[in-house]
């Protein structure tokens, strides 16, 4: 038995426009193991944002055979999959998605809420991860009150708060200056050497660098 | 998520959005304020016909004359059909003859304009009258036309002021003759006797009455009371004949009517206002429903993303299905509280310019009821909207 964790083989996606049909997922394939700390590398429109979508279980494919964690998530449905988006993965997005009325502790905490836990309990793993982010001193405010790159760690605090399996994340420095970013990227390689599998998107090759794998998209098709 | 946490987001984003909320509630609370102040307003006029009718024996039947044309044609009641029916009509078991007209009244310096009643023995049973002192007129006073007087109270209470104890014995002056007052009545408020009001007015012998109060040109009436309610239409038919058997053709000139059809009557009617308010109420109410429901759904527009947010982290649609609809009902609960808070608050005044209403527990509940199933029912709608979105659709929503 290995260890892989993300399996695609011949997924394909399209979208029906009027009669003309838009193909962004051509027969993609692809293999993850855990620990491993994988780039998508790729210009816009090359395909890359639906493949994390549909690895993050937020998109569905057309066909082609699927598996996180050796589980068939074609045949998932939709409450299925929003338990494997609570339990198995951790998102983390270009426009960090942070819930703007509350605070960021109840942000980080949402995602075991979610789960059930009650407040004190989630509050307190919360706290935890925001510390572990740098965030201790900030846990009572709002999005708004945070700067981009704190609102990252928030959001990279709340990704982590469930003990994912995968880690995603979608062009996590793209809204973020070269200071905070940077920061961002040393903190991803720092969650990687704790054991983390991380797969993130970018279209910036500097960034695809410091992962371990690069896997290139381009018009819906992977060049390994 | 567990319910606590569903109602501590909920109230997370309803402190975030006070001056929405509350206009989203302005509808429930409109309505609910209708619906109590409806059923209250209903209520107070019930209760004002059932008042009216106190003094009134459901199986009182009276003859009304007057109906006819005026001039020598006309016929008027006198003690023979008293008579008459006392001996002929079998269902009636109390028989009166009353007359009004207006006359000054005076003690010492005093003096009102009044209504003054003429009347025999049986009227104060039949009326429902009761004596705080003294007697009624009697039928020897009657018989030998003394002049004796039965104060209302209102009456009373102007010439005696508090002590209307003493008004027994003192003499009075009505139209310029002295009589001398036997009896002061217990107050009735408002009555139904027809063309009186018992508290305001003065009692005296038929007889008396007729030759030096009334003139020529006042019509008696007849009131009578059947032995109990089911012999009301045979005692309306016994009457009925015997007018026929003195008048014949002019017996169409009297206009018997009774009391239990008075009062279910204006019962009816009373019930058909409460209704009509009612539905008015209602309307008011699906109007409010549909402001949260539009309401509802612009919020859920502006939160697509936040819903988008939410299923990116795992929200399942019962989730966010209960957040939405939790959320209108909360407004809507709220709204209805609001609404029976300021009832209470326009009843007073309501009362103050002589709008009766009399609040139930039964307003308050259905108000509450009423806006907490509005809320619900057009909740629903938008929150399954939100439940069923497409994550990544949500998510990229601008």
């Amino acid at each position: 038995m290995d260890n892989k964790l993300i399996y695609m083989k011949d997924i394909v996606k399209y979208y029906k426009m009027g009669k003309s049909t838009l193909t962004v997922l051509d027969k993609v394939s692809l293999e993850i193991q855990e620990g491993e700390f994988v780039a998508v590398l790729g210009p816009s429109g090359s395909g890359k944002s639906t493949l994390m979508n549909i690895i993050g279980c937020i998109d569905v494919a057309n066909s082609g055979e699927f598996s996180l964690v050796d589980e068939d998530m074609m045949k998932k449905n939709e409450d299925q999959l929003a338990y494997i988006r609570n339990r198995v993965l951790g998102f983390i997005f270009q426009r960090f998605n942070l819930l703007p009325k509350y605070k960021a502790i109840h942000n980080v905490a949402f995602p075991l809420l979610l789960r059930g836990y009650n407040k004190e309990k989630a509050y307190s793993r919360a706290s935890e991860l925001l510390e572990k982010v740098g965030l201790g001193d900030r846990m009572d405010h709002k999005p708004t009150e945070l700067s981009g790159g704190q609102q990252q760690r928030v959001s990279i605090a709340r990704a982590l708060v469930g003990d994912p399996k995968i880690l995603l994340a979608d062009e996590p420095t793209g809204a973020l200056d070269s200071k905070s970013g940077g920061e961002i990227m040393d903190l991803f390689m720092q969650l990687n050497d704790e054991g983390n599998t991380i797969v993130l998107i970018t279209h910036d090759l500097q960034i695809a660098q410091k992962a371990h794998r690069i896997i290139r998209v381009k018009d819906g098709k992977i060049y390994a | 998520m567990n319910l606590i946490e569903i109602l501590r987001s909920i109230f997370i984003n309803i402190k975030g959005n006070k001056s929405k909320v509350f206009l989203t509630t302005l509808g429930i609370i409109v309505g609910s304020l209708t619906i109590v102040l409806v059923l209250a307003i209903g209520q107070g006029s019930q209760a004002s016909v059932e008042e009216q009718f106190t003094s009134l024996n459901v199986g009182t039947i009276q003859i009304m004359s007057g109906f006819g044309r005026p001039g020598p044609g006309m016929v008027k009641l006198s003690m023979e059909e008293v008579e008459a029916i006392k001996e002929e009509a079998p269902s009636i078991d109390k028989v009166a003859i009353m007359i009004n007209g207006r006359a000054d009244v005076n003690y010492y310096n005093l003096s009102n304009s009044t209504t003054v009643g003429g009347v025999t023995e049986d009227l104060m049973e039949i009326n429902n009258l009761k004596l705080e002192y003294g007697d009624f007129i009697s039928a020897e006073n009657n018989e030998y036309a003394d002049r004796v007087a039965v104060l209302g109270v209102d009456i009373a209470e102007l010439f005696f002021e508090e002590d209307i104890s003493e008004a027994i014995g003192s003499r009075i002056t009505i139209s310029g003759k002295r009589y001398e007052i036997i009896g002061v009545l217990k107050r009735l408020g408002d009555s139904q006797m027809r063309g009186i009001t018992p508290d305001e007015s003065v009692f005296v012998p038929y007889s008396v009455a007729q030759r030096y109060i009334v003139g020529n040109n006042t019509n008696p009436n007849i009131i009578a009371l059947a032995k109990d309610i089911n012999n009301v239409s045979t005692g309306i038919e016994e009457m009925e004949n015997i007018l026929y058997d003195t008048f014949k053709d002019k017996s169409e000139q009297f206009m018997i009517v009774d009391a239990g059809s008075r009062l279910e009557s204006a019962k009816a009617s009373a019930r058909v206002m409460t209704l009509m308010l009612f539905s008015v109420a209602i309307v008011v109410l699906i109007v409010g429903g549909i402001g949260i429901m539009n309401v509802l759904f612009v919020s859920v527009k502006e939160r697509t993303r936040e819903i988008g947010i939410m299923k990116a982290i795992g929200a399942r649609k019962k989730d966010i299905l209960l957040m939405f609809l939790f959320e209108a009902i909360i407004i809507s609960a709220v709204g209805g509280i609001l609404g029976i808070a300021s009832s209470t608050l326009a009843m007073p005044i309501m009362n103050y310019f002589e709008v009766r209403v009399v609040p139930t527990s039964f307003g308050y509940l259905l108000a509450f009821g009423f806006s907490v199933v509005t809320g619900t029912f057009f909740g629903y709608y938008p929150a399954s909207k939100a439940a069923s979105l497409n994550p990544i659709d949500a998510l990229n929503y601008e």
